[in-house]
C-alpha cells in the first residue's frame, strides 16, 4: 500500500514536474509568469483526446497536442509579452496572460462543452498491469515516468548542450547583452514558449489517459498547482521544478495514505507556504539569483 | 567606399522623453583607428553608444555603420554585421561558464575561424581564461570578467568595437592589464570607439578623441594634442 501510493505520488510528481518545467523556464527568460500555462496544460488534454477519438494511436495524440500546445504558447507570447518587454510591466504581461487563460477555458467549453469528456481508448491499455514482489504497478504508470524521464533528460541536453539551449540561458542571464551580442531575443523567447507550451501540452494527454477523461477545470485545479512547484523549488531553476514536482506529488500521496485524502488538494500549497517560509527563494533559488546582474 | 569610415556620426539628437542626453554630436571612426570619446559622468557616453547599436531611437541625425545607415535596422542584427557593443558592466553572462561565453559570441556571427583556433587565440591571449573556463562567469573576479568581456573581441573580431567605461570598477592594475590587452587590438588593426570617464588611461591610448559635455561634442584632437592642454581638459571636464 505505501509502495503504491509512492508511485502514485512519482507519477503525479512527474506531470506536476513537467508543467512546472515550463512554468520555471518562460520565468526564467522574461522574469514574468505566464497564467495561461495552467490553462495550455488543460488544452493538451482536450486536443489528445480529440484526437484519439477519431481512431488516432496515443502517440498521434501527444504529438497533436505538443504542437497545437506549443502554437498556442506563440499567440500567448505574441499578445501577453511581445510588447510588455520592460521589467516594470511584470503585471501588465501577469494580467494579460490571465485573461487568455479565461478566454481559454471559455472557448474550449464552448467547442467540447462543460461535462467532462472520456478518453476512448481501450481500456485493456489502461488497465493494464504488471506485477512486481506483490506491488500492481499500470503500465499506465510506468509509461509516464518513463516518458517523463525521457523528456527531462532531452531538455536537460537541449538547455545545457545545445546552441539553442546555450541562447535561452544567455537571454535569461541578461536580455540586453544578449541582443547586444546578436541573438535575436524575440526568436528565443518564442523558441522559450513553444517548448515551455508544448510539453504542457505532453503533460495534459498523461494525465487524460491515466484518468481517462479530461475536463474544463484541470487547469485551475491541477496544472496550476506547477505555479507551486515552481516556488518550492525556486522560481525559474529547472532542477527546482524537478524536485519541486516529484516532492508535491509524494507529499500529496503521503496524505492519502495517511487517511488525509480530504487535504489531498490542499498539500501541495501547503507545502510551498512552508517552504517559502523557511527558504523565501525555495529550495534551488538563490543559488543563481545572486549572481544576476 | 573604401576609403568612407566605419561609422559615421552626423549631427545626432536623443533623448529620453523631455531630457535631452545628446543634443548634438557628429564624430568619424575610420577602419583601423582608436577613437575615446571622454566626459564627465552624465555628459551622454553611453547613451551615444546605445544610439549607435540602435537601443535607441534618433530624434535628430543620422548615423552610418559600414557606409549604410543604422536607421530601422534591429540590434542584434547590427551585432551579426559586426557592431561588437560591449555595455556598461562588461555584459558577460554570469550563469554561463567562460567556454560557454566564448562560444556564444563565436557561433553569433558567421566566420572562417574555426572554434578550437579562436578559443586557442583567446587562451593565448588570455591564460587566465583557460584556467577557468569551467568555472560560471559570474564567479570570476571584475578583471577576469573584463577579460571575458574583450575575449568576444577575439574570438571573432568585429567590424568595430564598441566599448563602455572598460575600466570601470577595476583596480588600478586591472586598469593597465585591460589597457594592455585594448594595446594589442590597436596593434592587430582592429577599430574601436571607446567611451570614457577615466580621461587619462582613455587619451593615453586612443589615436584621436573627443570631449563630450552635456551632450555635445565641444572639442576635439589627437589623444596626445589633448593630454598636452591640461587647461582644457579641466575647463571641459571639470577634473584635473
Amino acid at each position: 500500500m505505501l509502495a503504491e501510493q509512492i508511485v502514485n505520488g512519482l507519477v503525479l510528481g512527474s506531470m506536476y514536474a513537467l508543467i512546472a518545467l515550463g512554468y520555471t523556464l518562460v520565468f526564467g527568460v522574461l522574469d514574468k509568469l505566464n497564467f495561461a500555462h495552467g490553462d495550455i496544460f488543460m488544452f493538451g488534454g482536450f486536443v489528445g483526446v480529440s484526437v484519439l477519438a477519431l481512431g488516432a494511436p496515443l502517440w498521434a495524440g501527444a504529438v497533436a497536442a505538443f504542437v497545437a500546445c506549443g502554437v498556442l504558447g506563440l499567440l500567448v507570447e505574441l499578445v501577453s509579452f511581445r510588447k510588455f518587454r520592460s521589467h516594470d510591466a511584470q503585471v501588465t504581461a501577469a494580467l494579460s496572460s490571465l485573461a487568455c487563460s479565461i478566454i481559454l477555458i471559455d472557448a474550449t467549453q464552448k467547442v467540447w462543452g462543460t461535462e467532462p469528456v472520456a478518453l476512448t481508448l481501450a481500456t485493456a491499455i489502461r488497465t493494464a498491469s504488471i506485477t512486481v514482489e506483490g506491488l500492481r504497478v499500470a503500465w499506465v504508470n510506468i509509461g509516464i515516468l518513463a516518458l517523463t524521464l525521457l523528456l527531462m533528460a532531452a531538455l536537460y541536453v537541449l538547455i545545457v548542450r545545445t546552441r539553442m539551449g546555450r541562447n535561452i540561458r544567455a537571454v535569461a542571464d541578461s536580455a540586453v547583452a544578449a541582443e547586444l551580442l546578436g541573438i535575436d531575443v524575440t526568436r528565443v523567447t518564442q523558441q522559450t514558449f513553444f517548448l515551455a507550451s508544448g510539453l504542457a501540452g505532453l503533460a495534459g494527454v498523461m494525465l487524460a489517459v491515466r484518468t481517462g477523461f479530461v475536463t474544463t477545470e484541470l487547469g485551475l485545479t491541477f496544472g496550476i498547482k506547477a505555479l507551486a512547484v515552481m516556488a518550492i523549488g525556486g522560481m525559474g531553476d529547472l532542477r527546482g521544478a524537478v524536485v519541486g514536482g516529484l516532492l508535491a506529488g509524494l507529499v500529496e500521496a503521503m496524505a492519502t495514505q495517511l487517511g488525509l485524502g480530504k487535504f489531498g488538494d490542499m498539500a501541495v500549497w501547503l507545502l510551498m507556504i512552508l517552504v517559502l517560509l523557511v527558504r523565501p527563494a525555495g529550495l534551488f533559488g538563490g543559488l543563481r539569483k545572486e549572481t544576476r546582474a | 567606399m573604401a576609403d568612407a569610415p566605419v561609422l559615421e556620426v552626423r549631427g545626432i539628437k536623443v533623448g529620453y522623453g523631455p531630457i535631452k542626453a545628446i543634443r548634438d554630436c557628429s564624430l568619424d571612426v575610420a577602419a583601423g583607428e582608436t577613437v575615446a570619446v571622454v566626459g564627465a559622468n552624465g555628459a551622454g557616453k553611453t547613451t551615444l553608444l546605445r544610439a549607435i547599436s540602435r537601443m535607441l531611437p534618433l530624434e535628430a541625425g543620422e548615423i552610418r555603420f559600414a557606409g549604410q545607415s543604422v536607421a530601422g535596422r534591429r540590434t542584434h542584427l547590427l551585432a551579426r554585421d559586426g557592431l561588437l557593443h560591449v555595455p556598461e558592466g562588461r555584459g558577460v553572462m554570469p550563469n554561463l561558464s567562460v567556454w560557454e561565453n566564448i562560444r556564444i559570441s563565436w557561433e553569433v556571427r558567421p566566420t572562417e575561424i574555426a572554434f578550437e583556433a579562436a578559443l586557442q587565440r583567446v587562451f593565448e591571449r588570455f591564460p587566465r581564461l583557460a584556467e577557468r573556463r569551467m568555472q560560471r562567469a559570474g564567479t570570476l573576479s571584475g578583471g577576469e570578467q573584463q577579460m571575458l568581456a574583450l575575449a568576444r573581441a577575439i574570438a571573432n573580431p568585429p567590424r568595430l568595437l564598441l566599448l563602455d567605461e572598460p575600466s570601470l570598477g577595476l583596480s588600478p592594475i586591472m586598469i593597465a592589464e585591460a589597457y594592455k590587452a585594448l594595446r594589442q587590438f590597436q596593434a592587430d588593426g582592429m577599430t574601436i570607439l571607446l567611451v570614457e570617464q577615466n580621461v587619462h588611461a582613455a587619451l593615453r591610448f586612443a589615436q584621436r578623441a573627443y570631449i563630450l559635455k552635456q551632450g555635445e561634442i565641444v572639442a576635439q584632437g589627437t589623444g596626445e594634442g589633448l593630454l598636452a592642454d591640461p587647461d582644457m581638459l579641466k575647463h571641459y571636464l571639470g577634473s584635473k
